[in-house]
């Protein structure tokens, strides 16, 4: 009983916090889903409660499920494959650098740490001043010293150029992860395996990806939600474009709440992402458990 | 002579005010007289008293003097009197959410904010902004604001707002491109299809030169509309807005002006980058002004930018000229209010608001600015200023409202802008067909703004 109440008035605060930031919006965006509340015109002055009519409409709408794809490429190319397997290898490679003292290691570790603090409207904008056609540094510095004529990065290769600049800015979440991870593996298991004749990969395989895969489970959920719901380096490269090749979710909200100003329609969005991301967590968990 | 001495004092401070005022990194600026000592009790204050904030979104810089001027005035004129200075240096598009955001949340507002006056309809609407009928009526100077422009800034039968430098669009063409591609410096076309015809030359014989910029897209933001598909709907005769205020989904003009932009970017006659580059009109604007695009159909204002740069080049080589139509050359314009200077319906102190929007919008500070920031002027006697009639691009500007058009001040605009930067976007990136294009913007229009508000022709 004792012990309790002190979890109690442990948790409470962390609690309050979780509820005043995560739950309270969560159940805001709930409630204004379901009314015509606009920032602008008369229901900016009079909204209205409209029941389900703004998941009518977004089922609806034929734009939706492109972005829907959309958004599945833009995570499964940049979370899963681009950022955890990058980002396990990076892991890998500078944790073996580090055993066999390699200077190297530290300087790759520095170089992709860099890439992560950089707030993602500058690593954004970096990338436009490498892709674009009429100022960047791709097409006036490295193609035109080559002797070739200007790409059109962007517009040519939306979703792999806005895949890409994610990768480079989220590795480094993975990496830390898999490299904390690293560290608490026994070295006497790999002695023990070189001892019964193991190669390296057999290792690898039999030893280091099992005692990875709780770690890995978790980093795989966290970089897939925050993915999922991340908008703004793409926001920065091409807005959603061209068209909408490169609309995803999050960013489709973003446009229906605060560039046609349907904060109802927007947060209808923002349910239905809120419940694929619960859908995530639900997958990703119970995969960790089995198998761990 | 204390009460002299004091005035003298509130002159000093003033200008020490301006001078932070127009600091680089100016954001609210306490004014002059709200760093005066507090020994002027309120019965000894001459003219209206209290605090107003005026907030305004300037990425040019070349606002700010005229907006620390009118707080000055204001200020010497009502010793009891602060203005509050909020520039935000930052672009239109990132200014409005934010200000929305203030005005719905019911936190601490601008007292007195200025933006594009297409957007008196949705603030009015939503209970943002003040009528501002009592003040004008009772305002001398109003008389000098045509009827024209009156009826722009009415909605609902309500005046909301008060321009001051009208936009106005031309199709620039660049005299020395066209000349290489063997057309004439003075080129005018005769008909709509003449401007693919030139740009068509301009690809085939000019590599080095973009031969046109169409705006198209959500990365084209407003230009998408009034710059590009309003004009070519209007154009092909038809219109996007009925006379009884619904809007048009899918018609013969509609399609024929997606089915222009398919030709332009078929044809490859204007980049594609257009959908994808950060502010595409930044580079277009420049592009054009250094010769390397050879037509654009883009706000009056742009050519202030290339005159300051070169001033006897952009004479030389910049020719402008009004949107041709189907069958007809140069014939018209679209036209709109430009920035306006609003009262919110908040302000806790309308009358000050009103005083500072009266003080801005005088004879010389409407003609300065537009001279600066080439506009025709909102007022017909700055018109007359020696200084606005010495230049011919703004007389000629000022003339071409006469052509002008208007896209009225829905609520319901930026939903249908968003529907015009799908739909040319669509068609623009080779995704759908003009038919299909004007079916989906039909079907888009109905789903933003409800299907009894959209009409088909």
């Amino acid at each position: 009983m004792a012990r309790n109440s002190t979890y109690l008035v442990g948790v409470t605060p962390a609690a309050l916090l979780l509820a005043l930031f995560f739950v309270g919006p969560a159940l805001w965006a709930l409630y204004s889903s379901l009314t015509n509340l606009a920032l602008v015109g008369i229901d900016a002055a009079n909204p209205r409660f409209v029941g389900l009519d703004n998941y009518t409409r977004l089922f609806a709408d034929p734009d939706f499920w492109t972005v829907i794809r959309n958004s599945v490429v833009f995570v499964v190319g940049s979370a899963v494959i681009g950022q955890f397997i990058l980002g396990l290898a990076l892991a890998l490679l500078i944790d073996h650098a580090e055993h066999r003292g390699w200077w190297l290691g530290a300087l790759a570790y520095g170089a992709v740490l860099l890439a992560w603090v950089n707030p993602a409207l500058i690593a954004g904008f970096l990338w436009v001043a490498m892709y674009d056609f009429f100022f960047g540094s791709l097409n006036h510095v490295f193609l035109s010293s080559l002797g070739f004529g200007p790409v059109d990065w962007i517009g040519s290769f939306p979703m792999p150029a806005v895949i890409l600049a994610n990768i480079w800015r989220g590795t480094a979440f993975t990496m830390i992860i898999f490299l904390g991870a690293l560290k608490t593996i026994p070295p006497d298991i790999y002695e023990a395996a070189r001892i019964d004749g193991a190669n390296a990969w057999r290792r690898f395989w039999d030893h280091t990806l099992p005692s990875l895969r709780p770690i890995a489970a978790l980093a795989l959920l966290s970089i897939t939600m925050s993915t999922f719901g991340t908008f703004i380096v793409i926001q920065a490269l091409t807005n959603g474009g061209p068209g909408i090749a490169t609309e995803v979710i999050a960013l489709y909200a973003f446009h229906a709440a605060f560039k046609s100003f349907s904060i109802g329609y927007g947060s209808a969005i923002a349910v239905v992402m809120l419940a694929l991301n619960f859908a995530f967590a639900v997958v990703y968990l119970n995969w960790s458990r089995a198998r761990a | 002579m204390p009460r002299y001495s004091r005035r003298r004092f509130l002159k000093v401070a003033a200008a020490a005010g301006i001078a932070v005022a127009c600091a680089p990194a100016a954001q609210t600026t306490a004014s002059p007289s709200g760093a005066a000592p507090s020994g002027a009790a309120p019965s000894q204050a001459k003219g209206l008293v209290g605090t107003i904030t005026v907030s305004y979104p300037d990425e040019l810089g070349v606002k700010p003097k005229y907006v620390d001027q009118a707080a000055q005035a204001v200020q010497s004129k009502n010793s009891g009197a602060t203005v509050k200075v909020d520039l935000q240096k930052i672009s239109d598009d990132l200014y409005y959410p934010k200000l929305l955001l203030a005005l719905q949340s019911g936190g601490d507002v601008p007292d007195v904010f200025h933006f594009g006056g297409d957007s008196i309809g949705e603030l009015a609407d939503a209970g943002y902004i003040e009528p501002l009928d009592t003040y004008v009526n009772a305002w001398e100077d109003w008389k000098f604001y045509p009827d024209s422009i009156k009826k722009g800034a009415t909605y609902k039968g309500k005046v909301w707002a008060i321009p001051y430098g009208m936009d106005t669009r031309w199709l620039y063409f660049r005299r020395d491109d066209l000349q290489k591609a063997g057309l004439a410096s003075d080129w005018s076309p005769s008909k709509l299809d003449d401007v693919i015809a030139a740009a068509s030359a301009v690809k085939s014989k000019v590599s080095s030169v973009i031969p046109y910029a169409l705006y198209a897209g959500a990365a084209a933001s407003d230009g998408a509309r009034d710059h590009a598909f309003v004009p070519l709907v209007w154009a092909y005769g038809g219109d996007v807005i009925t006379s009884d205020g619904k809007w048009v989904g899918n018609s013969p003009a509609i399609r024929k002006a997606l089915a222009y932009y398919q030709k332009v970017y078929g044809q490859g006659l204007s980049p594609k980058e257009i959908l994808t580059s950060t502010k595409p009109w930044t580079a277009m604007r420049a592009k054009l002004g250094d010769g390397s695009l050879a037509l654009l159909f883009e706000g009056g204002w742009v050519y202030g930018g290339w005159a300051s740069k070169d001033k006897a080049g952009t004479e030389k080589n910049v020719g402008y000229l009004l949107h041709p139509t189907e069958n007809g050359g140069p014939s018209f314009t679209i036209g709109g209010l430009g920035t306006c200077w609003y009262i919110t319906a908040r302000s806790k102190n309308k009358e000050l608001a009103w005083e500072f929007i009266k003080t801005w919008n005088n004879k010389d500070t409407v003609a300065k600015i537009n001279i600066e920031d080439p506009h025709p002027v909102a007022r017909s006697d700055s018109a007359d200023v020696p200084e606005f009639k010495a230049q011919q691009y703004l007389v000629d500007s000022t003339k071409s409202l006469e052509k002008a058009k208007f896209v009225p001040p829905d609520p319901n605009l930026s939903k249908i802008t968003t529907a015009i930067q799908k739909a040319t976007g669509r068609v623009a990136n080779g995704d759908s067909a003009p038919d299909d294009a004007a079916k989906q913007y039909s079907a888009d229009l109905k789903q933003a703004i409800g299907a009894d508000k959209v009409v088909e022709q």
